[in-house]
């Protein structure tokens, strides 16, 4: 069983927000759930600034936070290393989402509309509730999945194949001539808070 | 929606992306009968699989809630900002009654008084509907919404000039040095966007350096190998800094380039700054070193088409006497006359260190390896030519200043004195300069469209075979006796202008000018240049109240449609809709560089919902209902052959005699089916979505195979100045407005904005707006996606101040703050401090600060900064009537 893993080297990147929308659009998440996000920070002191986009996702834990903090078994780790919520065990508690220390986790109580002022929703976002609520569900925690129904069609996550720099690599990690194992391994890729121990598997490249 | 018929559907559909002017192939999801998401199409070099986050986030736009679905009446007779219009929803038949009405009313006093405004988002559509119609029906007036007057009467006119191109990139693929002026070109926005991101990216693996030349560290500057913050608006002074420290300080320049492909080597006369010319022949005139005698500059001794073509030397310096006449070759005029722009000089302007810029300087001169060549495959087998790896580039952020076209001339400049145009890892020409024709599988050439190959002028200057549009930007049009509404006939320079229309002397300059007649009907696409343009209550009621009647094809009740429009047309936005020809013009919007070319259509993913209908065919029903329509058609046929490269065989032609009334997919499909061949109709584009062919190495890096020169050295612009002058003078137009004509000349100069001159000191800070890559023009604004993306972004919506500035004026982040400029216009927004900018700058995203009640998700986002954009002569660029988009403001708190 392969391992997915992912790596995003910050030097290609430049912070464009289409890793984020992509992820948005293919879930069709409803407002303010950003399964994949874009960290902006500044360092340094005129002119001797360094601005920095961080791009961020669920880590998909080897030793996921989430899953011991759990109370239903509702999260549970795939063999091939995908961290999942089963929407149907899932009671709604929250307490992954204080237990994820990445943030990664987002709870929808009700679908609310993209658009003020009380319309009936879109044909769209109509559209995107149903496939929501089947999908992921309301009231229940809610995460990236690496987009698995997509890499069972042999495809990418969204993220990975909108990313015009082509910043982000997918693959097996546990295959070392997998193209994410080669580039960890070639430019030290590094986890976000190792300290922790959760093993995340997404890796990052240095922005210089 | 939702009908028996489409359950359980998944398709996609390709066509191509309308959020900005890029253009890129997409393919759209269809689920359900809902456009649920889009992609990048990998098949199209526009894109090659990748799109930005506005292509991305396409479903919202199609079923926004506020898109209008109905034509609808004003009916408070009322207008300006802040009035409510009272709109109610009427027929088609009746907006279509109503506008053939006034059209009809208008065409009996004078055609000439309708006046089409349109949006550069919809470029590909308006050079259709609008051209058609403006031709049909016989005028003249037109502006394009913050286009032109923003970003590129300077850029476009400049670049047309030098590349026969929209705009200028860098060969990312092979370049290893760039000097970005503040553009977001590589980084996600700006022209053919995402593959030069992808490309970018790579190049950084290869050691590629980028120096961002910014006053605030941007998403490029961000990235960069080096930011350099800069004084804003002074961008060609530091150009022309640059050339001087490369040429009179280090020395480098490329000899062989600039003999053999610019104007360098051309005698100057010394009384009057114009060539030396043959006698007999009238053509300029060069010094042959070897033959140690003038020749005309297309002299087979003095002249190199390839590279590898042998020629005599010919003097770039020294004096040379002709027929009596004391000569000076321009190069060494051009010389000369940067002597000024020294380090420290240029220092004192752009506040950018002498030594950083003589570093600099140096730096390119030696990334530049002049003398280097490659050996490129061409049909004609393998040729040498040079290969130069660096190249400046910019776009609006240098360019919007009353220094504009020198500016924008000043830092292409840099590359030409190196040798670096259009050539391998060099600044290029945006999308196709040079095509010779479509090519089939087995490389036969067989329409032999669309064919542009640009060629020299008797004078052996670079002329342009296709453009964006008939007003070519070389050569220079005769200044006429004006009859256009901005009296743009007397202005060769410029494309159309702010400064007239937006006067409030506007009529009394009619009159003075003898235009007989007044602005009437208004007919508006997409454009809301109520923001767009400058400040609001100057264009509301200087320029667009004047207006009798205005109709507006939208896909929302904007600002504009609130203050002044009396019907609104529901449009189709681009996945509702046929365009038969997108990427091209290619020097509009098809990518540069090595790969294949692609003609993109756009089609209906889905019909039009509710009563929206497509704007293109909207138009060919109108001039159907004034009986223009053979008129309409045969402006579409007079116009295909400089925009889509080469003239309509006759059996394709729209039909021009008014026996026939050609749908709108019938115009799209004699098009396709001209350009390529019957069998490449609209039915096969619908399959596939475009059409590619592969594109030959030295139509890539065209420059040492087209026989033409670019000037260093402006001589037409001198006698150009004089017969505008001469006419301007003519009708008294110092009484208006007392003009510079000293920017008509040869030579470049940097010249100061009013935000350098300001001597108030209470007006202490620069303020400029810039690019976010999340959004384009003003209506990307309302898309909620967006939105919650741009308020995810820390700078989008906020004003960018200097945290040490902020702490002497004690503002903190978050504090809402005015800024204020000195003619009294203000606007208000939310400071975020950071250490990224020029401490004398304010910083302001995109075109927001919506206050329309019918984008509710646009209202009150970010900050409206063209409210305090001038729109008077001195705030123009002379020269090219760019418009000044930074200004001098004081800043206190809001309450």
């Amino acid at each position: 069983m392969p391992q997915y893993g992912m790596v995003i080297d910050l030097k290609r990147c430049y912070g464009c927000y289409a890793c984020v929308m992509a992820c948005k659009v293919k879930n069709h998440t409803p407002p303010k759930i950003f399964w994949a996000r874009l960290l902006k920070s500044e360092q340094g002191k005129f002119p001797n600034t360094v601005r920095q986009a961080l791009p961020v996702l669920c880590m998909q834990c080897d030793e996921p936070s989430c899953m011991e903090v759990c109370p239903t078994g509702a999260t549970i780790q795939l063999d091939n290393g995908i961290v999942i919520v089963d929407k149907d065990k899932c009671m709604g508690c929250k307490y992954c989402m204080m237990g994820c220390p990445y943030g990664a986790r987002y709870s929808v109580d009700t679908w609310e509309s993209y658009f003020p002022d009380g319309l009936p929703l879109s044909e769209y976002e109509e559209w995107a509730k149903k496939y929501w609520e089947e999908k992921f569900g309301v009231g229940v925690a809610t995460k990236c999945d690496f987009c698995r129904d997509l890499l069972e069609e042999g495809k990418l996550p969204a993220c990975v194949e909108a990313c015009s720099a082509n910043a982000r690599t997918f693959g097996d990690l546990d295959d070392l001539d997998s193209e994410p194992s080669i580039l960890i391994r070639k430019h030290r890729g590094e986890v976000l808070n190792p300290e922790l121990g959760n093993k995340p598997k997404v890796y990052y490249l240095a922005p210089r | 929606m939702g009908t028996a018929a489409n359950q359980k559907q998944d398709k996609w559909v390709p066509t191509c992306c309308g959020q900005c002017y890029c253009m890129c192939g997409i393919k759209a999801r269809v689920q359900d009968g809902i456009v649920t998401q889009v992609e990048g199409n990998p098949d199209a070099p526009t894109g090659r699989g990748s799109i930005c986050v506005k292509g991305l986030a396409a479903p919202h736009l199609l079923y926004d809630p506020y898109r209008v679905n109905y034509p609808m009446k004003r009916t408070n007779p009322k207008k300006g900002l802040g009035e409510d219009p009272k709109f109610v929803r009427i027929s088609w038949e009746e907006a279509l009654d109503t506008i053939t009405e006034k059209l009809k009313e208008c065409q009996d006093r004078d055609p000439r008084g309708c006046f089409f405004q349109a949006t550069t988002t919809q470029a590909s559509e308006i050079r259709f509907g609008v051209i058609g119609f403006m031709r049909g029906f016989g005028t003249p007036n037109y502006w394009v919404s913050g286009g032109g007057l923003h970003c590129g009467n300077g850029a476009h006119f400049m670049n047309g000039i030098m590349h026969v191109s929209w705009s200028i990139i860098p060969d990312f693929a092979h370049c290893n040095y760039a000097l970005n002026f503040g553009c977001s070109k590589g980084h996600g926005a700006g022209h053919t966007a995402v593959q030069n991101a992808t490309q970018v990216a790579d190049a950084r693996y290869r050691g590629f350096k980028n120096v961002v030349f910014d006053p605030f560290q941007s998403a490029q500057a961000s990235k960069a190998h080096e930011w350099v913050p800069i004084r804003v608006g002074t961008d060609g002074a530091l150009a022309l800094g640059l050339v001087n420290s490369l040429i009179n300080e280090h020395g480098i320049y490329d000899a062989e380039y600039l003999s053999y492909k610019t104007n360098s080597p051309y005698l100057i006369k010394p009384d009057d700054g114009k060539y030396m010319r043959n006698p007999e022949t009238n053509l300029p005139l060069v010094w042959d070193l070897v033959d140690n005698a003038p020749k005309v500059h297309n002299d087979p001794s003095v002249t190199r088409v390839q590279y590898e073509d042998q020629a005599h030397e010919v003097a770039l310096e020294g004096r040379y006497t002709v027929g009596g006449v004391e000569c000076t070759p321009a190069f060494e005029l051009l010389k000369e006359h940067v002597k000024k722009y020294t380090p420290e000089y240029v220092e004192k302007i752009t506040y950018v260190p002498a030594k950083t810029i003589s570093r600099i300087a140096k730096e390119f001169g030696e990334a530049a390896e002049i003398g280097s060549t490659v050996t490129i495959q061409t049909d004609e087998g393998p040729r040498k030519i040079p290969r130069r790896p660096v190249a400046t580039h910019f776009f609006r952020g240098a360019q919007g200043h009353t220094n504009s076209g020198w500016t924008c001339l000043s830092i292409d400049m840099v590359n030409h004195i190196v040798g670096a145009a259009d050539t391998y890892g060099s600044a290029l020409g945006l999308g196709g300069t040079v095509m010779d024709g479509y090519q089939d599988e087995n490389g036969n050439k067989t329409t032999g469209k669309p064919y542009q190959i640009p060629y020299p002028c008797p004078d052996g200057l670079l002329t342009a075979k296709a453009w964006v549009y008939d007003h070519v930007p070389y050569p220079l049009r005769e200044p006429k006796p004006p009859t256009r509404l901005d009296l743009h006939d007397m202005f060769p320079t410029s494309i159309y202008n702010a400064f007239t229309i937006c006067s409030p002397k506007w009529f009394e300059m009619l009159e003075r000018f003898e235009i007989p007649y007044r602005p009437d009907v208004m007919i508006n696409f997409g454009s809301n240049s109520v923001m767009t343009m400058g400040n609001a209550e100057t264009v509301t009621e200087n320029f667009l109240k004047k207006f009798k009647f205005i109709f507006s094809f939208q896909l929302y009740v904007t600002e504009f449609e609130e203050a002044v429009a009396d019907i609104i047309l529901p449009d189709t936005c681009y996945l509702e809709r046929f365009t038969p020809a997108v990427s091209f013009p290619s020097t509009f919007s098809h990518p540069q560089g090595e790969d294949d070319w692609g003609w993109t259509i756009r089609q209906p993913v889905v019909q039009p919902l509710y009563e929206r209908r497509d704007f293109n065919q909207v138009m060919i029903d109108i001039s159907e209902r004034l009986g223009i329509h053979g008129k309409y058609f045969k402006g579409l046929n007079d116009t295909v052959p400089m925009r889509y490269g080469g003239p309509m065989e006759e059996k394709n032609k729209l039909i021009e005699d008014g026996s026939v009334v050609h749908t709108w997919p019938d115009v799209c499909d004699r098009l396709v089916r001209d350009r390529f061949g019957d069998e490449h109709d609209l039915e096969y584009f619908k399959k596939r979505g475009l059409i590619t062919w592969p594109k030959r190495k030295e139509d890539v890096y065209w420059k040492w195979f087209n026989p033409s020169r670019v000037p260093v050295y402006f001589e037409y612009f001198i006698e150009s100045g004089e017969k505008i002058s001469k006419l301007w003078d003519h009708y008294g137009g110092k009484d208006f407005f007392d003009f510079d004509w000293s920017r008509f000349k040869a030579l470049a100069d940097w010249y100061p904005c009013p935000t350098h001159t300001e001597e108030d000191p209470e007006y202490d800070m620069h303020t400029f707006y810039w690019r976010s890559v999340i959004h384009c023009n003003s209506l990307t604004q309302q898309n909620p996606y967006l939105d919650e993306c741009a308020q995810e972004d820390p700078d989008t919506y906020a004003v960018q101040m200097h945290k040490g500035t902020a702490a002497e004026k004690g503002i903190s982040d978050g504090d809402y703050i005015w800024l204020e400029n000195p003619e009294g216009h203000r606007v208000k927004g939310w400071v975020s401090l950071s250490e990224g900018i020029e401490p004398h700058h304010l910083a302001i995203a995109a075109v927001a600060g919506h206050w329309g009640k019918h984008l509710p998700v646009a209202e009150g986002k970010g900050v409206f900064f063209n409210d305090l954009v001038e729109m008077d002569l001195g705030h123009t660029d002379p020269l090219t009537f760019n418009q000044d988009i930074c200004c001098r403001v004081k800043v206190y708190k809001a309450e």
